[in-house]
């Protein structure tokens, strides 16, 4: 570290999201030079907690590992199950898991853009997205009784049915998202506010992006061609018209275009389980204290923020032997911290914010850490209030 | 030709090239999924062979189980397809596997998460320190190991009795 250099400490308090986890940024002047990331402020230890608990015990709990991606987990928990349990689900179950799954995506990544919007010091465009997700919100409500944690599934099926009746309603509440999205997309590749804040901010190449394994839309919009749902379909994807959608970009200006692009996609999908659902059973049997067969599953899922895998390994047992979680976000930090280097101090926010970090997903135990080398914090409310100023001052030109 | 031919022929591909010898165990269970266990001083040449020929370069994550005498190391890779899950398993007395993260950049915080929870060090890694476990947990306890439940764990950190 040369005499120019400083050593600023960022969280645990997060910059992007209210959730911990601390970077520690080498800066020289208004540049970072190098980052190191460090997390495990929100490990809840999960895995080691599921190893203690019956199966059906851990379909709620695994459906508590992220309040985002909840149905993902559990969509993929139950995968798993049911592959070592030897249960083939229903076509109806299928499309029913699915049309939960993408109205997740939606609600997550409009929630993703109204917090793009308010780190770029954009508020009006943050309010007017976030009122749109109320219809993604309501939606969700209606069909499951629950905003967040819908405990749609369990192990054979779904738990509930969709009703004929209710059909009308729901497509005219996705007509609205259709439309609403169409107008993001119109703004965030128009509007000067956005583009100056955005465009070039945060750059990764392909060529890193693969290097360094990123996944989801954060992977996408620097032109890595992975979507989970088309490389290993799941559920009913295989039968479904969608497109991947990619961007060259690799700044966050592609990470915004991405998103904007898969909610208007997931969109489509919702609408056509609603047009093809198949009729027969919702659910198989899984008694509360089935043994399962002993044996070895991977599966995985395409979450929100990247792809999702979950490994389970049976001793015959009535409780899994051993069950491991990896949620994107941990994925996704080592290309995090790579684009992170050589940016401006104003830019991490937004930065840190375009991979969508989720800590809870990420971290699975407690602990405390003591400051190390510090010189002077800044939490992420100053850093983003400091982001503002510095690029109303002009100090970019 | 249809996919679980396909998976096959790229286990048998990596069995070649290996060496039969070095290939402890394999199959292909179903399509889109295959397994294959090394010796562990074969894993970097697997991995170098199936990232440089295979098209193998996402490792998704590297999972660890606590088998009692031993602790098996799960590297899950995949591409359009297949998930390939390549397994070494180490001793519990010396649970030392050599790292990956040289060929395969995106598995220094993996790495390091197996050495946190199940104590599997891994042997040349840029920057071994601890990521999920914090500075002042004991050490030598690794918490996903069967040895430990709720009770012993409490007492070593924080030398409670758990009531």
């Amino acid at each position: 570290m040369s005499e120019t250099e400083f050593k600023i400490p960022i969280g645990p308090q997060h910059p992007a999201l209210k959730e911990p986890a601390s970077f520690l940024f080498t800066v020289n002047g208004e540049t970072v030079v190098d980052v190191e990331p460090r997390i495990g402020y929100n490990h809840r230890g999960i895995e080691k907690a599921m190893e203690s608990r019956t199966y059906i015990q851990n379909l709620y709990i695994v459906e508590r590992v992220c309040g985002i991606c909840s149905n993902a987990h559990q969509t993929l928990y139950c995968t798993n199950v049911e592959e070592l349990a030897g249960i083939k689900i229903s076509d109806r179950a299928k499309y029913l898991r699915m049309f939960v799954h993408e109205l997740e995506r939606i609600h997550s990544h409009l929630l993703w853009l109204g917090v793009g919007a308010h780190e770029i010091g954009f508020d009006t465009l943050f309010y007017y997205i976030w009122r749109d997700r109320e219809v993604v919100m309501d939606l969700l409500e209606m069909i499951s009784g629950n905003r967040v944690n819908y405990a749609w599934n369990t192990i054979g099926g779904v738990r509930r049915d969709l009703s004929v009746d209710n059909f009308p309603k729901y497509h005219k509440m996705l007509d609205v998202l259709a439309e609403r999205t169409l107008y993001y997309r119109k703004v965030a590749a128009d509007e000067k506010t956005v583009i100056e804040r955005t465009l070039g901010v945060g750059y990764l190449s392909k060529d890193d992006m693969i290097r360094l394994c990123g996944t989801g839309p954060h992977a996408r919009a620097s032109g890595v061609f992975k979507d989970t749902r088309y490389d290993h379909p799941y559920l009913a994807y295989d039968e479904v018209p969608f497109k991947v959608i990619t961007y060259d970009g690799g700044d966050v200006l592609a990470n915004i275009l991405t998103r904007v692009d898969e909610v208007a996609e997931s969109v489509k999908i919702c609408k056509y389980v609603l047009d093809h659902l198949p009729e027969g059973p919702i659910k198989e049997k899984f008694s509360p204290l089935q043994r399962v067969p002993e044996g070895e599953a991977t599966n995985m899922v395409e979450a929100q923020r990247g792809e999702d895998i979950h490994y389970i390994q049976s001793r015959g047992d009535n409780k899994p032997y051993r069950y491991k979680i990896r949620a994107p976000t941990l994925g996704n930090i080592p290309s995090l911290a790579e684009k992170l280097k050589g940016c401006y101090i104003a830019d991490i926010p937004i930065i840190i914010a375009g991979i969508d970090p989720c800590f809870s997903c990420t971290d699975r135990m407690s602990f405390i850490e003591e400051d190390r080398e510090k010189l002077w914090s800044m939490t992420g409310e100053e850093l983003r209030r400091y982001g503002i100023k510095w690029y109303k001052d002009g100090n970019n030109k | 030709m249809n996919i679980i031919e396909d998976n096959q022929n790229m286990v048998n591909r990596i069995i070649a090239a290996i060496g039969e010898e070095n290939v402890l165990e394999s199959n292909v269970p179903r399509e889109r999924r295959a397994m294959v266990r090394v010796k562990t001083d074969k894993l970097r040449d697997t991995v170098t062979y199936i990232k440089e020929n295979e098209g193998l370069t996402h490792l998704a994550t590297i999972s660890g189980v606590d088998l009692g005498e031993e602790r098996e190391i799960v590297y899950h890779f995949n591409k359009k397809d297949i998930i390939l899950n390549l397994k070494v398993r180490v001793p519990a007395d010396k649970p030392i596997v050599p790292s990956i993260t040289q060929i395969i950049n995106g598995a220094v915080l993996y790495e390091r998460e197996v050495n946190d929870l199940l104590g599997v060090f891994p042997e040349g890694h840029p920057n071994p320190k601890r990521l999920n476990l914090s500075e002042d947990w004991p050490q030598g306890v690794h918490p996903l190991l069967k040895k430990w439940d709720i009770k012993g764990l409490r007492k070593v950190v924080d030398g409670a009795e758990w009531t």
